[in-house]
């Protein structure tokens, strides 16, 4: 019996580990960062540092000699509210109303189509718009422009892009929980269909909408390499749609690798002003999502008169018209980027063998993909190795474990939280000042999944607690019943009955982990040297053999080639990951039908 | 490997002086009751009176329940049951079927096994023949025999029912709780577990809560009658629906109450 009681005591220790493991890994990012960030607020001052608007760094700056350099941020500063605003204009109004058309226009028969289209765009890397608005955008804009096309414009519409899924997905799900009875009471009035949608259904959603377009404005904020592939990067106000500008995120992911003390400093500085927005945001966000929960908890009676207007001033027939066209315009922006990058990418890969297959020479001509392909397989093993036990493990013991509202637990579910609002550069930023340290200063495959392991852990813990919620109380009762102990109960029935949220989690991590670059450029490695021997060795993984390859600007098929694998291999996960849990569902509500019958 | 040694616990339950609050509210008062041994005893009363409620301290499944305390002697064959002991091995010995049936997402024979498994039984042999026994016992072998490895949770509602007992006869519990084992299904397999609780009876203490009085009336040797927490009257099931001490139980019965 006393083995039982071990086994329990154990299993409490594990699950109680992983999650404190956790919660001290947010404090050690946050108190890197105000450890690292502290000392160049005080050296450079605040108010010069935050409103001062010339960025010239110097690499001999260093803490103990005056200062050389000149570190101001407020040029980017201006030109991310700049850039977050233009996305938010584009993929905001274009989220809204392609959600509008999904929840209350689409055909039944091209509900599933227009989902996978929503959910492909979402999955498609960030790199890879940035490659696509690099050879497609901005050839196309150069056409009218005075330069060669980038600036805020190109880079509005590459974010707006990359956030319209978001918005249209959480949109969709607002517009989906307004009750039915509210369209039935508005159509035996003889309201028409469209008008019903405008009047009623979409103002009762209104918070929820808000909310969705708050949480597109935080993704556009932590986005980091599409808009560094199309801004221009120089240091300076955004003076126009086409001129060179420079945004938080960029400003650390560019200067990242070679920066000296103070400058380094400056940089994790930026990190911290980031994650203020980036917070400011976060709070906003649940500030209107707790009022649409609200609001969806009220009773029908005591609402106020509903009939408002919708959030942008039209017409209902406009505003179907609006919907339509902006579903089209989703689809055509896919179709677009895919027939694009497969067209020119297809070819070469197909025709050059050396490509997957070749080997390395130094300064040769020919580039392989090869020791790329490898070093992101070892980059989702270790990744994945780390986080998906350590979130699962946490998951269990939040939701087995403790009490729903005890303090350690709102704790560490805040701390979750909080780390999954972090935009991933500043992972990055913290794999530099924190673990490249610990291996002599230079990059390699075990520092940039160690990174990355941080920085997938929020949404494994997310997703696995979402699973456990699932599972019916029934099941632990039963087990609890027959004697059998907490941690019988956990492995042999819980984690089983929750596997299919185990699973998603496992392919999203993989999908963020072939799709980041940011985090991965400075503490993995930026050279497409020869396959990695070891852990320790550097490595660049597909995503960032493609910036590279992109912004050389000499092996440009050879980005394309990168390209088409990239989206491929997203999309194969995609579907694999559809095809798996539709089974799992289907497995359990196979059993759940049979019983009701 | 051998079977662990577990302590078991007895058949007869004596509940004395019991109080048991769910925060500040107070859900059982002054609970004093006997449950012989081999007897059936069915729990009645109104939704909200504490059936439910009571059945789970001889369990303790109110342990999980947050911010519940309880207090008085709850025994078995004399032993306290809130004091110094193990509590999966009380569970062992007192089995529980819950209303809603809730077989495991697991086959039907790895069901059965999973309590025999629990406490250490590997060999193949003896799972088999426990899981037989039990099955039979729960008089539901001859409709699953042939698809033991099929999962449980394709079976209708009733058979689901009958899997969930067995799988707790499976570990031999000398005291069964049924929490309206029937309440979620058809007159037909209702009726299957009237029959069935028959045949336990001689076996096994049973305890079970229902909101049918025909059934209480039908299978049930002493009959319990609660009423917001207070156990109004107990005694021989027909004694108490044929002339009730109380004028509140024979309300009750008569219809009078919800
Ligand atoms: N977990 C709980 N927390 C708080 N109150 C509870 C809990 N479970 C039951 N109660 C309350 O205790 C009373 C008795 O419940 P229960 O024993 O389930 O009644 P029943 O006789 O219908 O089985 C009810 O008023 C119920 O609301
Ligand atoms: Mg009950």
């Amino acid at each position: 019996m006393n083995k039982v009681r071990v086994k329990e005591f154990l299993g409490k220790l594990i699950f109680g580990g992983a999650a404190l493991f956790c919660a001290a890994s947010v404090i050690a990012i946050f108190a890197f960062l105000v450890f690292k960030g502290f000392p160049a607020f005080q050296k450079i001052g605040v108010w010069e540092f935050v409103f001062g608007d010339v960025w010239s760094p110097s690499r001999y700056d260093t803490y103990d000699a005056p200062l050389s350099g000149y570190y101001g941020i407020f040029t980017m500063i201006v030109g991310t509210i700049a850039a977050t605003a233009g996305a938010l204009l584009i993929g905001g109004i274009l989220g809204y109303f392609t959600a509008v058309f999904l929840t209350f226009f689409c055909p039944k028969k091209l509900q599933g189509l227009f989902a996978s289209v929503i959910h492909l765009l979402a999955g498609i890397p960030s790199v890879v718009y940035g490659f696509f608005g690099i050879s497609f955008l901005l050839p196309l804009l150069s056409l009218v422009s005075p330069n060669n096309g980038s600036g805020l414009l190109a880079a509005s519409l590459i974010l707006g892009i990359m956030i319209l899924p978001t918005v249209t997905a959480l949109s969709q799900s607002a517009l989906e929980s307004v009750p039915q009875s509210y369209y039935d009471a508005s159509s035996a009035l003889g309201c028409s269909h469209a008008e019903t949608v405008f009047r009623i259904m979409i103002p009762a959603a209104r918070s929820g909408i808000t909310a969705s377009l708050i949480l597109g404005v935080g993704r556009a904020l932590g986005e980091t390499m599409a808009i560094v592939m199309v801004a221009g990067n120089s240091p300076t106000y955004p003076k126009g749609l086409f001129h060179s500008f420079r945004v938080l995120t960029a400003n650390i992911v560019m200067e990242m690798g070679y920066a000296g003390e103070v400058h380094e400093g400056a940089l994790v500085a930026t990190g911290v002003v980031l994650l203020f927005f980036v917070f400011l945001i976060n709070l906003l966000f649940l500030l209107r999502s707790s009022k649409a929960i609200r609001e969806k908890n009220k009773k029908t009676s005591v609402r106020k008169p509903i009939v408002r207007q919708a959030l942008l001033p039209h017409t209902p027939t406009l505003g179907r018209l609006l919907s339509v066209l902006s579903a089209a315009f989703c689809s055509t922006i896919l179709l677009l980027l895919l027939g694009f990058i497969l067209f020119r990418g297809l070819p070469p890969l197909l025709s050059r063998r050396y490509l997957l297959f070749g080997k390395y020479e130094f300064g040769g001509a020919q580039i392989t993909l090869l020791p790329s392909l490898i070093a992101t397989l070892m980059a989702v093993l270790l990744s994945l190795g780390i986080a998906i036990p350590l979130g699962v493990m946490t998951a269990v013991f939040l939701h087995e474990y403790t009490k729903k509202n005890s303090l350690a637990v709102r704790l560490i579910r805040s701390a979750i939280d909080t780390l999954a609002g972090v935009p991933s550069i500043v992972y990055g930023l913290f794999g530099v000042v924190a673990f490249l340290p610990l291996f002599g200063g230079s990059s390699s495959v075990l520092a940039g999944s160690l990174t990355v392991s941080l920085m997938l852990l929020p949404t494994v813990v997310r997703t696995t607690e979402e699973s456990l919620a699932a599972v019916p109380d029934g099941l632990r009762e039963g087990s609890l019943a027959l004697g059998a102990g907490k941690v019988r109960t956990i492995l042999r029935l819980v984690l089983p009955s929750a596997l299919s949220g185990i699973f998603s989690a496992v392919i999203l991590s993989i999908g963020r982990v072939i799709g980041e670059s940011a985090p991965f450029l400075w503490t993995m490695g930026s050279v497409m040297t020869a396959i990695p021997r070891s852990y320790l060795d550097s490595g660049t993984t597909l995503s960032v053999a493609l910036y590279q390859l992109a912004g050389e600007g000499w092996h440009i098929e050879e980005a394309y080639a990168t390209a088409v694998i990239l989206i491929l291999l997203v999309l194969s996960l995609n579907l694999s990951a559809r095809a798996v849990i539709g089974h799992l569902k289907r497995k359990s509500t196979k059993g759940k039908e049979a019983r009701s019958r | 490997m051998k079977a662990r040694e577990i302590p078991h616990f007895g058949q007869s339950i004596r509940v004395r002086h019991a109080d048991l609050w769910y925060g500040a509210f107070h859900a059982l008062k002054d609970i004093c009751i006997d449950l012989p041994s081999r007897t059936l005893t069915a729990f009645i009363g109104p939704s909200g009176c504490g059936k439910s409620t009571l059945l789970k301290c001889f369990n303790r499944m109110n342990d999980m329940v947050e911010k519940c305390r309880v207090s008085g002697e709850f025994l078995i064959d004399g032993v306290s049951i809130y004091g110094k002991i193990d509590v999966n091995a009380l569970r062992k010995s007192v089995g529980m079927v819950f209303q809603k049936p809730n077989p495991f997402p697991m086959s039907i024979y790895d069901n059965i096994a999973y309590g025999p498994r629990t406490f250490g039984v590997r060999k193949r042999a003896e799972l088999d023949a426990i899981v037989e026994d039990s099955l039979r016992r729960a008089a539901i072998w001859d409709e699953v025999a042939d698809r033991l490895n099929r999962s449980a949770l394709g079976l209708s509602g009733g058979q689901q029912q009958r899997i969930c007992i067995a799988r707790a006869l499976a570990v031999k519990p000398s005291i069964l709780l049924m929490d309206e084992p029937t309440a979620a299904l058809d007159p037909i397999s209702t009726e299957k577990i009237e029959e069935l609780c028959l045949e336990l009876r001689k076996t096994t203490t049973i305890v079970t809560v229902t909101h049918n009085l025909g059934q209480a009336a039908r299978i049930s040797d002493k009959t319990a009658f609660f009423l917001s927490g207070e156990l109004v009257e107990c005694g021989d099931t027909k004694q108490l629906f044929s002339a009730p001490r109380d004028e509140r139980t024979r309300r009750y019965i008569t219809g009078k109450f919800g």
